[in-house]
């Protein structure tokens, strides 16, 4: 654990953590003591994700988060979405805000902008995940007026997203069948941070040995009772299930 | 690398919390990380006295205690 400085402490995987201390003592005439804190590190984030949360509903929006890995279909998704909407009623895609989260470019909210969803794109540069902060201001660049479903889609990652709230009721999991059915319990924060599990992709199922049915079943050893869905953007299977389930509205 | 953005608000609010106990120095810190947080202790602990070291718990001792959950906790501190 000490590699930085070199003084080769042991830290076995059971023992706790500790990072070195090199002026551990209390200087000279000074006692040392407990100060209790019990304070949660995401506390400042859930604070944040509360009022955006309260903004929308009082504006009657509510927000849907996307979750995955880089290229899991989260943006294809949305696309099929729009594109569904927009047969039943050409305005329906006008409803829908769209917050697009990348590292860099603007290319999936380029692709929601032709789609005729609103659509802000937050370019993170380095960080891994978006935030409560980070969505309300791209929010705020768009006129909300008649809108009535927003989309959060978090920068692909299986990982980091998990514990940042960006203000929405629901996060839908995106697992894509060329990932491969172990991911849920590889990834166990993000099953425990979703209220759904959408697998994507599934006209690819043919070419692969990606089973639903244990990708679900280990989805639901993390989180119990997760509702699952199989769609494809592709072919359009399952689409009616995934529209159902955002139709079900906040309940969590 | 969000283990670095953490760093910085645990220390921000190790710092504040020093300050109200009217205390000098942060001698250690004691932090719950959940197996489910979405943050690697490791990560953490390598960033820790990086991000500590413009701060009053500079040279501090990090003390990571792993549980089940979701939980990320700042527990306590050792002050002087
Ligand atoms: N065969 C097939 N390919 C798909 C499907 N959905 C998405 N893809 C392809 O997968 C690739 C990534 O899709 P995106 O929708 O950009 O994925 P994403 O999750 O938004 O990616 P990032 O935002 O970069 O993380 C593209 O080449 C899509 O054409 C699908 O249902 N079937
Ligand atoms: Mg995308
Ligand atoms: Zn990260």
């Amino acid at each position: 654990m000490c590699g930085t400085c070199g003084c080769g402490e042991p830290g076995g995987p059971a023992s706790p953590i500790r990072a070195h201390a090199h002026e551990p003592s209390p200087a000279p005439g000074h006692e040392a003591r407990r100060v209790e804190v019990e304070t949660s590190l995401l506390a400042a984030n859930e604070a944040n994700a509360r009022a955006l949360r309260e903004r929308l509903a009082g504006l009657g929006i509510e927000a849907v988060g996307l979750l995955g890995a880089p290229g899991c279909g989260k943006t294809s998704l949305l696309e099929r979405t729009l594109e569904i909407l927009a047969a039943t009623d050409p305005d329906a895609p006008a409803r829908v805000a769209v917050v697009e989260g990348d590292c860099a470019t603007d290319h999936d909210a380029r692709r929601i902008a032709t789609r005729g969803a609103r659509v802000a794109q937050i370019e993170t540069g380095a960080l891994c995940h978006l935030d409560a902060h980070l969505v309300g201001h791209a929010l705020e660049k768009l006129d909300l007026d008649g809108v009535e479903r927003v989309f959060v889609e978090n920068v692909g990652n299986l990982v980091c997203p998990a514990p940042f709230s960006c203000g929405e009721s629901r996060r839908a999991l995106l697992v894509s069948t060329p990932e491969g059915d172990d991911k849920p319990e590889k990834y166990p924060a993000m099953v425990a941070a979703a209220d759904c599990l959408v697998v994507t992709k599934t006209d690819l199922l043919p070419h692969l040995d990606f089973d639903v049915e244990r990708c679900v079943e280990r989805a639901r050893r993390v989180r119990p009772g997760l509702p699952a869905l199989a769609v494809s953007a592709r072919s359009g299977a399952g689409m009616d299930e995934w529209l159902a389930w955002l139709a079900a509205g906040g309940r969590r | 690398m969000h283990e670095a953005r953490l760093c910085l608000s645990l220390l921000d609010l190790a710092e504040r919390h020093l300050e109200r106990a009217g205390g000098e120095r942060i001698l250690a810190v004691r932090v719950e990380v959940g197996a489910l947080s979405g943050v690697v202790p490791e990560a953490l602990a390598s960033a820790f006295p990086i991000c500590a070291e413009a701060t009053r718990a500079r040279g501090a001792e990090l003390r990571i205690e792993r549980s089940a959950g979701r939980d990320l906790v700042l527990r306590d501190l050792e002050v002087c």
